[in-house]
C-alpha cells in the first residue's frame, strides 16, 4: 500500500511540476494585443502566401503580389490611395494622338542597389523582356496580347517610348502594379540573380534575417527618396498559410496585420482587433464553351442563362460563405458597373431556368462535366445540386494533374475562378476576349463594345455608363454566372496600427497606406 | 568485450551508410521518373523547348543516370546538396537552418511525452483498481485526439484566450532562449500529446510486467526503499521497449512535425517539403529526405546502442 500511495505522488509530483513550468514561462512572455506596446519601429504582416517562392523577380508575379514586391521595387506609375493612378518612376507621360504611342518621362536620380541608376536604357531593357513567357507580369502586353507593346524605344536618357499594336487610352493604369516594376541593370543583365537577391529601388531593401518561404524582412532603404512616405523602418511579411492561425497571430500579437478570411472576421472582432472589408473579388463561373464544341448546350445564350436562374445564391452563402456576398453581378458591389437590377433579373428561379432550358431544346435537361480543385470542390457541389434540380446533370471531377485544370478551359464547357476586377479593362483584354477563357474564340459584339467603350472613357459618368454595359452583358449573355463576392478582410491591432484603407477597389492595400495609431 | 562493442558499432555504422545510401538512390530516382525536366520547372509553363535544353544541358540533366548520381553524391558528402531549381538557393544553407526547427520540435515533444508517458504508465501499472482504469480511459482519449486538432484547442485557450504562448513564429535559441521556449511550448505539447499516450500504454504494460519478476519480489521483501525498486530496478527491467517507443515517437514526431509547422507557422523541414512539392522543386525534396533518413538512421543506431547499453545479456553477447 505504502508502494501505491509514493508512486502516485511522485507522479502527481512531475504532472504538477510541469504544469507549474508551462504556468511560469507563461507569465514570462506573453505577448497579448491588450499587453502590446505601441511600436513604430516595426510593422508584421501576416500574409496567406510565400509572395518570393519564385524570388524576387517582380515580374515573374502578378499584381496579386504588389504589396510585397512595392517595398523592394518601384513602378513606373503608382497606385494612389483613392485607387487613381499617379507618377512613379515616371514622373509624367503623353500619348500621341491615336493613343498608339505613351512617352514616359523619366525620374532622375534614382539608385537600385546594385549601385546602377534609372535611365531610359534601363526601362526599356526592363520591357524588352516580355517575350520571356516566364514573366507573368508581362502576359498581357507581350506578342499576341490584347495589350500588345510592340515597341520600346529611348527618346532621350529621360525618355522612353511605348509603342502598341492597337490604340491603348489608360494604359499606364497597367504601369502602376508589377507591370511597371523597374528592376536594375544587374538584376536584367543577369536574371538568374534575382532568384536570390533583389535589385530594386524601392523604399525597403531585403534584410539577411529573412527566412525563405517563412518571413521576409525588408528594412528602409536610405537611397530611396520615396523611403519617407513609408511609416516602419521595419516590415516584416510572415507566410501564415492557415487562415485561422493568421487570425491567431493577430489576436495574440505576433502580427500586427493580417490577411483574414470571412470567416474569421467575427472571431478576429470579438477579440478586440479592428477588420476593414472591401468587395472586389467575385467568384465566378466563367462559360469557357460559348460555341457549343465541348458541349453543344453551352453553345446556346438561352441555357446559360437558364443555369443563372437555377442557382439559389443566397443558400450557398449561408451554407459555405458565411460574411461574404451573394454576387448577380459579374462586376464587384463597389465598382461604378454595379447595377442592382441583374440582382432582380437574375434572382433565383427553378421554373424559368426549366423553361429556358425547354424553348433550347432541352427540356429533359442535358450532361457535362467540369474540372474541379481543393479549393473549388465545395462550392460545385452545391451548385450541383441546384443545376440537377432543373434537369442538368454536372458531373464534378477533381482535377488530376495541374495540367488537367489547365487544360479545362479547352476541354470542358464551364469553369470556376475568382476573378479581381480592379482593371475591368484589363482583365476583359487579358483574359475574357481574347485570353485564356476563350479558347474557342467565341465573340460577342456587345461585350467588345462594351470594353471598348470603357476603354476610352474620360470621365466618371463615362465610365460609370460603359461598365454598367459590360456587366450587364456579361451576365446576360451568359459568359461569366457570378456566384458570390468574397469579402477582402484586413484586421489591425488597433493599439498600434491605425485604420487600414484600401486603395480604391484594390485588393492589397498600399505599404505606404499603413501607419502607426494614433 | 571493448572489442567487441567496437565491432558491433563499426558494423551498425557500416549499415546505417548502406541505407543512407540506398535510400538516396531512390529518391535520386524518384526525381527523375516525375514528369518534367529541371529547365520546366525552373523556367515555368510556356518557356520555349530551346530555353528548357540549355537549362538542362547546364544541369547536366541529358548525362546518363549513373554519371549524374556521382556528381551529386560526391557533392553531397562535401555537405553540398546542390541548389533549388526555383530559386538557385543553396539547400544544404536552406536546410541546415530548417534542421534546428523541426529537430527542436521533435525532441522536446519526445523529451515532454516521454516524461508524461512513463509518469501516467508507471501510475497506472503500479497503482492499479480505480486509477489505472482512469488513466486507460484518459490514455485512450489522448490517442484518438488528431494532433491538429489539439493544435487548435491549445492555441485557442492558451494563445488567444490567456495569451500564455504565442500563437505562431519561431525564436531561433540564439535570438532568445526564452523567447525560443516560448515559441516551442503549443507545438511541442501539441505533439506530444499523442506521444505520451502511446508511451503510457508501452510503460504501463512492461512495469506490470516487470513487478511480476523475482528479483523485485525479493527486493522488496529485504525493505528496499519503494523509489529504488520502483525507479531503478523495475523501470530498468522495462525499459527496453520503452526507450524503443521514445525512439520511435522522436522518428515519428521527426517526420509528422509538419503538421504542428503548418499551423504554427515555424519555418522547418516540413514546411521546406511542403513549398518544395509545391513548385516542383525536386532537388530540394531530394535534399529533404536525405536528410530526414540520415536522422532517422542516426536515431535508430542510438537506439540499438542504448538498448545494449540497457540489457545485460545483450551487452554479453
Amino acid at each position: 500500500m505504502k508502494l501505491m500511495t509514493t508512486t502516485a505522488r511522485g507522479s502527481a509530483a512531475v504532472l504538477t511540476g510541469a504544469l507549474l513550468i508551462g504556468s511560469l514561462a507563461g507569465c514570462g512572455g506573453g505577448s497579448s494585443q491588450a499587453s502590446a506596446k505601441a511600436d513604430t519601429s516595426s510593422l508584421t504582416l501576416a500574409i496567406d502566401s510565400d509572395s518570393g517562392s519564385f524570388g524576387y523577380d517582380p515580374l515573374r508575379v502578378s499584381a496579386a503580389q504588389r504589396q510585397f514586391f512595392e517595398g523592394l521595387y518601384d513602378s513606373l506609375m503608382t497606385l494612389q490611395p483613392d485607387g487613381s493612378t499617379g507618377p512613379g518612376l515616371a514622373k509624367a507621360f503623353s500619348y500621341n494622338a491615336d493613343n498608339t504611342v505613351l512617352t514616359l518621362s523619366l525620374k532622375e536620380d534614382v539608385t537600385f542597389t546594385d549601385g546602377s541608376k534609372l535611365d531610359a536604357a534601363l526601362v526599356k531593357a526592363n520591357l524588352d523582356r516580355r517575350s520571356d513567357p516566364a514573366l507573368t507580369a508581362y502576359s498581357a502586353v507581350a506578342k499576341g496580347g490584347a495589350q500588345e507593346i510592340t515597341s520600346v524605344d529611348v527618346v532621350s536618357p529621360t525618355q522612353v517610348a511605348l509603342t502598341f499594336a492597337k490604340p491603348q487610352p489608360g494604359f499606364e493604369k497597367n504601369l502602376a502594379s508589377t507591370t511597371g516594376m523597374i528592376v536594375g541593370k544587374n538584376g536584367v543583365t543577369d536574371t538568374g540573380s534575382l532568384a536570390a537577391t533583389p535589385d530594386g529601388s524601392g523604399p525597403y531593401t531585403l534584410d539577411p534575417s529573412t527566412v525563405k518561404g517563412n518571413k521576409y524582412v525588408l528594412v528602409k532603404n536610405d537611397k530611396s527618396a520615396e523611403a519617407s512616405r513609408y511609416a516602419y523602418k521595419k516590415v516584416v511579411f510572415s507566410v501564415v498559410m492557415d487562415p485561422q492561425a493568421r487570425a491567431n497571430a493577430l489576436v495574440s500579437g505576433q502580427a500586427d496585420v493580417a490577411m483574414l478570411t470571412s470567416n474569421t472576421v467575427d472571431f478576429a472582432k470579438s477579440k478586440g482587433v479592428g477588420v476593414t472589408q472591401i468587395g472586389g473579388t467575385v467568384n465566378t463561373m466563367i462559360s469557357f464553351d460559348k460555341t457549343g464544341k465541348t458541349a453543344p448546350a453551352f453553345g446556346q445564350e438561352k441555357v446559360r442563362q437558364a443555369i443563372q436562374y437555377a442557382i439559389n445564391r443566397q443558400a450557398l452563402v449561408d451554407a459555405l460563405h458565411k460574411g461574404d456576398i451573394p454576387a448577380w453581378n459579374a462586376l464587384p458591389k463597389d465598382s461604378a458597373g454595379f447595377t442592382k437590377d441583374l440582382e432582380t433579373k437574375f434572382a433565383y428561379n427553378p421554373d424559368k431556368a426549366k423553361s429556358l432550358l425547354a424553348e433550347a431544346g432541352y427540356p429533359n435537361g442535358f450532361e457535362f462535366t467540369i474540372i474541379a480543385g481543393a479549393q473549388t470542390q465545395t462550392d460545385l457541389q452545391a451548385v450541383q445540386k441546384d443545376l440537377a434540380a432543373v434537369g442538368i446533370t454536372m458531373n464534378v471531377k477533381m482535377a488530376a494533374s495541374t495540367d488537367e485544370a489547365f487544360a479545362a478551359v479547352a476541354t470542358t464547357p464551364l469553369g470556376y475562378a475568382p476573378l479581381n476586377w480592379d482593371n475591368p479593362v484589363g482583365v476583359m483584354y487579358g483574359a475574357i476576349l481574347n485570353g485564356f477563357t476563350n479558347v474557342q474564340k467565341a465573340t460577342d459584339d456587345q461585350l467588345s463594345a462594351a470594353t471598348g467603350e470603357l476603354a476610352a472613357a474620360k470621365d466618371d459618368a463615362a465610365v460609370k455608363a460603359a461598365a454598367t454595359k459590360l456587366n450587364t452583358r456579361l451576365v446576360e449573355s451568359g459568359w461569366m454566372i457570378p456566384l458570390y463576392e468574397a469579402l477582402t478582410n484586413q484586421g489591425y491591432n488597433t493599439k498600434k496600427v491605425s485604420p487600414v484603407k484600401f486603395a480604391g477597389t484594390n485588393a492589397y492595400p498600399l505599404l505606404s497606406s499603413y501607419a502607426p495609431a494614433s | 568485450m571493448e572489442v567487441t562493442m567496437a565491432l558491433f558499432i563499426t558494423k551498425r555504422l557500416l549499415m546505417a551508410l548502406a541505407t543512407v545510401l540506398v535510400v538516396a538512390v531512390l529518391a535520386f530516382l524518384l526525381v527523375h521518373a516525375m514528369p518534367g525536366s529541371p529547365g520546366a520547372v525552373s523556367l515555368g509553363a510556356g518557356a520555349s523547348q530551346e530555353a528548357i535544353d540549355e537549362v538542362n544541358q547546364r544541369l547536366g540533366w541529358n548525362d546518363p543516370l549513373v554519371t549524374q548520381f556521382a556528381t551529386w553524391l560526391a557533392s553531397a558528402i562535401q555537405g553540398d546538396l546542390g541548389v533549388s531549381l526555383i530559386d538557385g538557393r543553396s539547400l544544404s544553407a536552406d536546410l541546415a537552418s530548417r534542421l534546428p526547427v523541426t529537430a527542436s520540435l521533435a525532441a522536446g515533444a519526445t523529451i515532454l511525452s516521454a516524461v508524461l508517458g512513463i509518469a501516467l504508465g508507471v501510475t497506472a501499472a503500479v497503482r492499479g483498481g480505480l486509477l489505472d482504469q482512469v488513466i486507460g480511459g484518459f490514455v485512450g482519449l489522448l490517442v484518438a485526439l488528431p494532433a491538429f486538432w489539439v493544435g487548435v484547442i491549445f492555441v485557442y485557450l492558451f494563445a488567444v484566450q490567456s495569451s500564455v504562448f504565442p500563437a505562431t513564429g519561431y525564436v531561433p535559441f540564439e535570438v532568445s532562449p526564452q523567447d525560443w521556449a516560448m515559441s516551442l511550448a503549443l507545438p511541442v505539447i501539441t505533439l506530444a500529446v499523442g506521444g505520451a499516450a502511446f508511451i503510457a500504454r508501452q510503460t504501463r504494460a512492461s512495469m506490470l510486467e516487470a513487478l511480476q519478476q523475482e528479483h523485485i519480489r525479493t527486493l522488496r521483501a529485504t525493505a528496499t526503499p519503494t523509489w529504488k525498486i520502483l525507479y531503478v530496478h523495475a523501470l530498468r527491467y522495462a525499459s527496453l521497449p520503452i526507450v524503443a517507443g521514445i525512439a520511435l515517437q522522436f522518428i515519428g514526431l521527426f517526420g509528422g512535425s509538419v503538421i504542428a509547422e503548418q499551423l504554427f507557422a515555424m519555418p522547418g523541414l516540413g514546411q521546406a517539403v511542403q513549398s518544395s512539392v509545391s513548385t516542383h522543386d525536386a532537388p530540394a525534396v531530394q535534399g529533404v529526405v536525405v536528410i530526414a533518413t540520415v536522422v532517422v538512421v542516426a536515431v535508430n543506431l542510438v537506439l540499438e546502442l542504448a538498448t545494449k547499453f540497457l540489457d545485460p545479456k545483450l551487452r554479453a553477447s
